[in-house]
């Protein structure tokens, strides 16, 4: 098996990062903001993994480990903090949560 | 090359070979040993137990959420379990108290949310 | 296969945080299995932690700065001073939450475990010397203050507030971490200490990728400590969430933030010490001026706390470039690179630092304290409950909290006799000697301007008539208890810093300095 040149796969990190930064800034749907934020998280976790098998050193692949579990924990307070809003709102469009505007 | 190359790949076999008995033999012991009553629930098309027409965009009752986030936190802790069982023999009892200690972390963690009722389903 | 080696040696810096994290477990199974009616003993279980763990911080605070945990961690009396540091505010803090929370009939266990557990991460963020080991600190206690901010559930604001934490909170992570993992690429190690080397050589070969790494872990923290232009989430998430978490949030979280900061830059600096100083010194000047700026027309005083603590961050920010030789100044000469003898003129500027973090810890708790007092349970969430004229005339009905929060307005101001002016003294010192004379006289004028807002509290309680309806909240030991102390800390570090100050001026006080 070939293995994917390192570029390959820093480019596609790169792009999937960038896809979700731009993603946080433009899209209203609060949800859709969320999983743009766990998409730069895990365009982290490939850029570490590319860089891992391309150094041959196992830090990155350990640092996965422990960024996937961080991202999970950070899910559950998320998607617990979007129900509150939902519930106090009954929506999760973030163009109407404009409370606190002076 | 090695002496064998089929060697390694033999308990491979025997597995995919077990596996594939039991997938034939599971639901044929099913057809002749099970009693079968038809009724209309059963004869719907089966959708993981949601109802199978309909609008998509439906919400859920908040415990589905409640269930999953336990089992999303709970299970990603696995994933420093695997490399500990791996080089189980390796670590020795440094590896096993510093398990012990992660695991007696999560223990606490268990048992908040069940005495908190989060375990609950009908509530 | 070498195994790891973990001795007593290696946990004894990580007391604190151990002490703090077993308090908060006892917190969350006491919430659970001692369901008893008085909840009074919650704040008793969280305030010892804390005491304990600064005191444990303390004893620890003069030894050597050595490497931990194979160099994942290090304990130099910088870690230590930031966890007594944290350790204080969230005394305070806890302090003022017991009464806050039985008003609202809120007291739980999980409020206060999670502070503990914030704290915890505060603590071992001070110390990390490793770039995951920094990330899964900073989330710790990020996670936990998202979810304080929606701890009460009253109304939209605080849901809102913590959504928009959380949000900008996991961006801002989540830029840290690509920078992270490009400079693992372009270093291979994620230790902070075995990084300087490659990258300075990488600054060379591939000046891009690791400008770009270096930009986005900058990024992330700028988010973390508020400084303009990343600024935008500060007053919308300070004044939505629960008081005494705002008090949390400009206390503890900053001081570790900073911390952080300052113990990344000043490995990642030496590869290139002029271009960060340079951007250290750029938003040092952003966020001094625009924090006082955008402070200057609010009435709400929570948000005007909120854009008050933006441009604190500010002059701290001015004291973490002072770290660094300017460009020009003849500075740069004497410290060949900064690498034989990286710290030749810093100590100044890390006892600045370091001082200024306890005097805003101090006013800051103090200040948002009593705003806590005056906030009362019928208001809700509405914005008149921290608006101005709610201090109009506080003299008169409750003299001793109205001297207290002139001493907390004097410090933010910097006006002496209090600790606020000492830390502005040292900063803008440290400052000056190091070649930012001009940064130094931007940060004297906006610290000038700024004492418009301050003042003008002060004015208020002490000039204008009281209103004639309105009932005051009574008073309860715990929020006198926390008032009081921090009054007293900020006039006395104010007169006499002297011991503190020696502390932090002795050698050795950051590790991979001298």
């Amino acid at each position: 098996m070939l293995p994917v040149p390192l570029p390959h796969t820093l480019a596609l990190a790169a792009v999937l990062f960038c896809l979700g930064m731009v993603g946080v800034m433009v899209r209203r749907n609060a949800l859709v903001v969320f999983m743009c934020v766990e998409l730069m998280l895990n365009a982290a976790n490939l850029t570490f993994l590319a860089f891992a098998q391309a150094h041959g050193d196992t830090t990155g692949h350990v640092s996965a480990f422990f960024v996937i579990a961080v991202a999970a924990a950070e899910a559950s307070v998320g998607l617990a903090i979007v129900i509150a809003v939902f519930r106090s709102r009954g929506t999760v469009n973030l163009e109407e949560l404009k409370t606190m505007k002076h | 090359m090695s002496p064998s190359p089929v060697g390694p790949y033999l308990p491979l076999a025997v597995t995919l070979l077990v596996s594939g008995l039991m997938a034939a033999a599971l639901p044929v012991l099913a057809h002749f040993l099970g009693p079968r009553r038809a009724s209309k629930v059963k004869s719907e098309s089966f959708e993981c137990g949601s109802v199978s027409e309909g609008s998509a965009r439906q919400r859920f009752a908040v415990k589905f959420y409640v269930v999953a986030l336990l089992f999303i936190v709970f299970d990603i802790e696995t994933v420093f379990l695997y490399p500990w069982a791996v080089n189980f023999k390796a670590l020795g009892w440094f590896g096993y108290a510093e398990v012990a200690a992660f695991a007696a972390t999560l223990l606490v963690g268990l048992a908040y949310v069940w005495k908190k009722g989060a375990l609950e389903w009908e509530t | 296969m070498t195994l790891p080696d973990l001795t007593a040696a290696d946990l004894q810096p990580v007391l604190p945080a151990l002490v703090l994290a077993a308090g908060a477990s006892v917190l969350l199974l006491s919430e659970v299995f001692l369901t008893t009616a008085s909840r009074s003993h919650l704040a008793l279980i969280a305030l010892g932690s804390s005491v304990l763990a600064g005191g444990v911080a303390l004893a620890t605070a003069f030894e050597p700065a050595h490497a931990v945990f194979q160099g994942l961690a290090v304990q130099d009396p910088f870690s230590s001073f930031v966890t007594v540091v944290v350790c204080l505010g969230l005394a305070g803090v806890v302090l003022l939450s017991a009464d806050f929370l039985k008003q609202r009939q809120a007291e739980r266990g999980e409020y206060y475990a999670l502070m503990l557990f914030a704290a915890a991460g505060m603590s071992l963020l001070a110390m990390s010397a490793e770039l995951i080991t920094l990330f899964i600190n900073l989330e710790v206690l990020s996670v936990s203050t998202y979810a304080l901010t929606a701890f009460l559930r009253r109304g939209p604001r605080p849901a809102e507030a913590a959504f928009k934490y959380f949000i900008l909170g996991a961006f801002s992570a989540a830029l840290f971490l690509y920078g992270s993992a490009l400079l693992y690429g372009v270093t291979g190690t994620t230790r902070l200490a075995d990084m300087v080397g490659p990258l300075r050589t990488a600054m060379h070969t591939q000046p891009w990728l690791a400008t770009c790494a270096l930009a986005l872990v900058a990024a992330g923290f700028a988010f973390k400590v508020a400084a303009v232009p990343f600024h935008m989430w500060a007053p919308d998430v300070y004044e939505g969430a629960p008081t005494p978490v705002t008090a949390l949030m400009s206390a503890g979280v900053k001081a570790a933030a900073f911390a952080g900061l300052v113990r990344v830059f000043l490995f990642l600096g030496r590869a290139d010490p002029e271009v960060v100083a340079l951007a250290l010194s750029a938003l040092a000047v952003l966020t001094m001026v625009g924090g006082n700026l955008l402070a200057l027309p609010q009435r709400n005083v929570k948000r005007m706390l909120a854009y008050s603590s933006i441009a604190h961050a500010g002059y701290l920010l001015l004291g973490v470039a002072a770290l660094f030789p300017h460009p020009g100044t003849g500075v740069l000469a004497a410290t060949p690179l900064m690498l034989g003898s990286p710290a030749v003129n810093s100590a100044d500027a890390y006892k600045g630092i370091l001082f200024y973090l306890l005097a805003y810890t101090v006013s800051s708790v103090g200040a948002f304290g009593v705003l806590s007092v005056l906030e009362r349970h019928a208001d809700g969430d509405g914005a008149t409950a921290w608006d101005l004229d709610r201090f109009s005339g506080l003299a008169q009905r409750r003299p001793g909290w109205a001297v207290a929060m002139a001493a907390f307005m004097l410090s933010l101001a910097g006006i002496p006799p209090t600790v606020g002016f000492m830390g502005k003294l040292l900063v803008f010192r440290a400052a000056v000697d190091s070649g930012l004379l001009g940064l130094a006289i931007i940060g004297v004028l906006a610290s000038a301007a700024g004492a418009y807002y301050y003042l003008r509290i002060v004015v208020y309680m002490f000039m204008r008539p009281a209103p004639a309806e309105g009932v005051l909240p009574e008073k309860y030991w715990a929020t006198e208890l926390a008032l009081v102390a921090s009054a007293v800390a900020v006039v006395a570090l104010g007169v006499l810093p002297g011991r503190v100050a020696d502390w932090l001026s002795q050698s050795g006080m950051f590790f991979g300095t001298r």
